[in-house]
């Protein structure tokens, strides 16, 4: 049977297999399965009984079919793969412990004083949060236990506190570590660490878009965000700031103290002494030792010196629930980027870290590690079975020639190259809509990712030039922040349906969406941005 | 749910029970490591190759693996009296545990008594995840604290996190957690809510079968009865359990389907939401509270 006609095929059993309900996993596996039948032996369609005689199946218990047997065992070898059920593990941890409820209330105190305070603290808590783990859902619960009421209490426009809390709710997965990189990483054999590196910029983009928008919106309508009525007792912003750089003084002599002692130790047992051909480790080295120990004194004479040591304490008394949060986004983006450890040894030492500061604080118990070993396994074995389904789908699915007749026919139709860009982001956009991005990610990127590589590079984008290594990355970046608008989008965006379950009962789902508008412009203006600018994630690279 | 202070069991006895839901899956699980690990042995004693040169190559890994290498055979040449009591011990630590089995307030109410089977999988994998992680921090730390590598910690996560996958996906399908599109669905009648998930598990069944047609020779003859290894220092029996693996794990589920259509066939129709459990947010909702 030609490509074109299993093409046809494909696409339309997917769409009927969906419908009924068919677990999407198994769905595309039965399709793998299809594939080959077609490919191979499409005489057993019209006349079952000749089962044993044809190319596929002539040969029981060999041939073509296993193929599909050995692409699932190579997803189950692949090592980054582990790093998905870990960095599960660490937010389940992290969401059953106390730790951002304590941020909140430290980020709070800074800023409760500035016009639209609690939107903008509730949008760094979700970047803080983001950059720990890289899940979301939790996170939009958890913003949404923690901040709406006090929003809703201090009289917030509802919209404003709505939108904010999901829009950046949805940042796990853009902004470094995010699990939908890594699994777009593993099913385009692109570099992982890259995409982080890459999807920095355009996260950071997206959540300062955010908090820019909170404050135009909170300074053009004051109404939207009223202040609440200051208490006797509370410090002026003026003392305010001096208790922050107080406290970051602290923070300063902390970070260096620990980086003195780990060079110290590399040193006194002699890891630092270079071979031929190793790499300077991070601040490890022994000419390291000594700027350390400087930047640790300045910290001191900042904290005690200039700040003051009870301004500076005021500071720590009210900063410290930033500390762990801080702690373990150094473990988790240190191990990567400090070269210590991969991607996979990070997730599992960010899972360790947390679980040690909840047992610091007293909240780790039996039935917290049970409860979360449980979560773990249930999102593990949704989110690997798809790729399970995906990964034998897409290797039936190439051995057919699937890609290069889809890329050939895109190509072959002289579409201009935006255009093309812009119809696959409208399809990212519908598909979002009714799909998981885990699905979207497995079952669509391995058609239009090979498409995208055949456009021609120097019409991709209006400003600045893509090099040709970098373009899996770009797509892969821009990808995210389709997914970031599919999030919200209406009728399904699952971050609405997390909200509503802990919102109060009088906000209904129509509310929820009506206040997403603005912040879906946000996102729509940052992929634009990506759009238009390509080179922008390849800043950092 | 371990927790003791859970309303539905008393408290004192709560303690015990909690300690055993931890014991019996971990047990299980370092007898059937053992097991796993000792095949060659169990190959060698019951089924032995015909031809010599494939016996000659299996003895010798038999010898170079075995940890008792101290210990004689008993009923057979090769395999010892840990190996045959680890065997043992598996039957029946699982179904010990098995029936102990308690399920959690997150987990799917309306279980049947076979679903016991695919639920204490699920608590073997559940340690295996923290057997994994435990595997990987040790590595790290021994790394890059101390500069001395092993050089079977990164090997043994990885063959760990296969079966994780693996099994997961059983565990999965016991609680109906797998990603489905309920838009048609949930507006569909009973009736031909019936039909379709007729139509899903038939298609599973169909799944299955064709990819054990298709590769049982290949993954139970050339890599588990040739005893194929990952080719590394290490070398652990990677591509000789993970394969067969896949195809028992396919099985498995396309059984737990067919037992999920019985199970719910008499179900009330549920709409299904993209909301989270009413159990996860009473969860977060405590710790919130307790601050």
């Amino acid at each position: 049977m030609d490509i074109g006609t299993i093409s046809l095929v494909l696409v339309m059993g997917l769409v009927a297999l969906l419908a009924i309900g068919m677990p999407l996993g198994f769905a595309s596996a039965f399709l793998a399965l299809l594939v080959l039948v077609m490919k191979f032996e499409p005489t057993l369609l019209s006349a079952p009984w000749t089962l044993g005689e044809g190319l596929l199946t002539g040969r029981p218990g060999t041939g073509p079919l296993y193929i599909l047997t050995q692409k699932i065992f190579d997803l189950m070898t692949e090592y980054v793969l582990i790093s998905v059920p870990l960095f599960i593990f660490m937010a389940a941890l992290l969401e059953r412990s106390g730790i951002a409820k304590e941020m909140y209330n430290a980020l709070d105190f800074w800023l409760s004083r500035v016009r639209g305070g609690v939107a903008i603290v509730t949008s760094l808590m979700a970047v803080i949060m983001a950059a720990m783990s890289g899940i979301i859902g939790g996170e939009v619960v958890l913003l949404g236990l923690i901040a709406l009421p006090q929003m809703l209490r201090l009289g917030y426009n509802q919209n404003l506190a709505i939108g904010t809390i999901c829009a950046s709710g949805s940042l796990g997965t853009m902004i470094p570590p995010s699990i939908v990189l890594i699994i777009y990483g593993l099913i385009t054999e692109t570099s992982i660490k890259a995409l982080f590196t890459g999807a920095f910029i355009p996260g950071f983009m997206l959540a300062s878009m955010i908090i820019l928008y909170i404050v135009i919106r909170t300074q053009l309508r004051p109404d939207d965000a009223p202040l609440p009525t200051p208490g006797p007792e509370d410090p002026t912003g003026r003392q305010k700031l001096g208790m922050f750089g107080g406290f970051l003084s602290l923070l300063l002599i902390g970070a260096a103290l620990l980086l003195f002692l780990r060079a110290l130790y590399f040193t006194l047992s002699g890891l630092n002494v270079l071979e031929e051909g190793e790499e300077r480790i991070f601040l490890g080295m022994p000419d390291h030792l000594l700027p350390l120990a400087i930047a640790a004194a300045v910290g001191a004479v900042l904290a005690f010196g200039i700040f003051g040591r009870v301004r500076t304490m005021a500071g720590w008394q009210h900063g410290k629930g930033l500390v762990p949060p801080l702690l373990v986004i150094g473990v988790v983006l240190g191990s990567i980027y400090g070269g210590i450890t991969g991607i996979t040894e990070a997730a599992g030492m960010g899972a360790f870290a947390v679980f040690l500061i909840a047992l610091l604080r007293g909240e780790a118990s039996v039935g917290l590690l049970w409860d979360s070993m449980m979560r773990t396994l249930r999102s593990t074995g949704t989110i690997i079975w798809v790729t399970i389904g995906a990964a034998a789908l897409a290797g039936a699915y190439t051995l057919a020639g699937g890609p290069s007749y889809i890329a050939n026919l895109i190509v072959g139709s002289e579409m201009p190259t935006m255009l093309v860009l812009l119809t696959m982001m409208l399809i990212l956009l519908f598909m979002g809509a009714f799909m998981d991005w885990v699905g979207i990610v497995l079952l669509i990127i391995p058609v239009f990712l090979p498409i995208v590589r055949k456009l021609p590079i120097e019409e991709i984008g209006f400003i600045g030039q893509l090099e040709p290594r970098h373009v899996a990355i770009w797509f892969g970046v821009l990808f995210c922040m389709n997914m970031q608008v599919s999030f919200l989008s209406p009728p399904f965006g699952p971050a609405a349906f997390y909200l509503k379950s802990v919102a109060p009962p009088h906000i209904s789902l129509t509310d929820i969406f009506k206040g997403f508008l603005p912040f879906i412009g946000v996102q729509l203006l940052a992929l634009a941005v990506l759009l238009t600018w390509p080179p922008i994630v390849t800043l950092l690279l | 749910m371990t927790n003791p202070d859970s309303p539905e069991s008393p408290a004192p006895k709560a303690a015990g029970t909690a300690l055993l839901e931890w014991l019996l899956p971990a047990g299980f699980l370092i007898c059937a490591g053992w097991v796993v690990w000792h095949i060659p042995a169990y190959i060698l004693d019951l089924i032995p190759p015909e031809d010599q040169s494939s016996f000659a190559k299996i003895k010798e890994l038999h010898e170079r693996k075995d940890i008792t290498s101290a210990f004689n055979g008993v009923f057979g040449e090769f395999a010892d009296i840990f190996d045959w009591l680890a065997l043992l011990a598996l039957p029946v630590l699982f179904w010990l545990g098995a029936r102990g089995l308690r399920t959690a307030p997150m987990e799917f109410a309306n279980w049947r008594p076979w679903d016991r089977f695919a639920l204490f999988i699920g608590r073997v994998t559940m340690l295996m995840i923290v057997a994994m992680t435990c595997v990987m921090l040790y590595e790290v730390f021994l790394r890059y604290a101390l500069e001395n590598p092993t050089i079977w910690a990164n090997e043994l996560t990885l063959w760990i996190a296969g079966f994780v996958f693996l099994c997961s996906g059983l565990y999965a399908m016991q609680q109906r957690c797998h990603i489905r599109i309920f838009l048609l669905y949930d507006v569909a009648p009973r009736w031909m809510q019936r039909l379709f998930d007729t139509c899903s598990t038939l298609l599973i069944v169909v799944f299955a079968a064709g990819l054990i047609y298709g590769s049982y020779s290949q993954v139970f003859i050339t890599k588990f009865y040739r005893w194929e290894m990952f080719g590394t220092a290490f070398d652990p029996p990677i591509p000789a359990t993970v394969q067969p693996m896949v195809l028992i794990i396919i099985t498995l589920i396309a059984l737990q389907a067919v037992a999920n259509l019985i199970a719910d066939w008499n179900l009330e129709p549920e709409v299904h939401s993209d909301e989270p459990e009413p159990t996860e947010i009473e969860a977060i909702k405590r710790q919130m509270g307790a601050k």
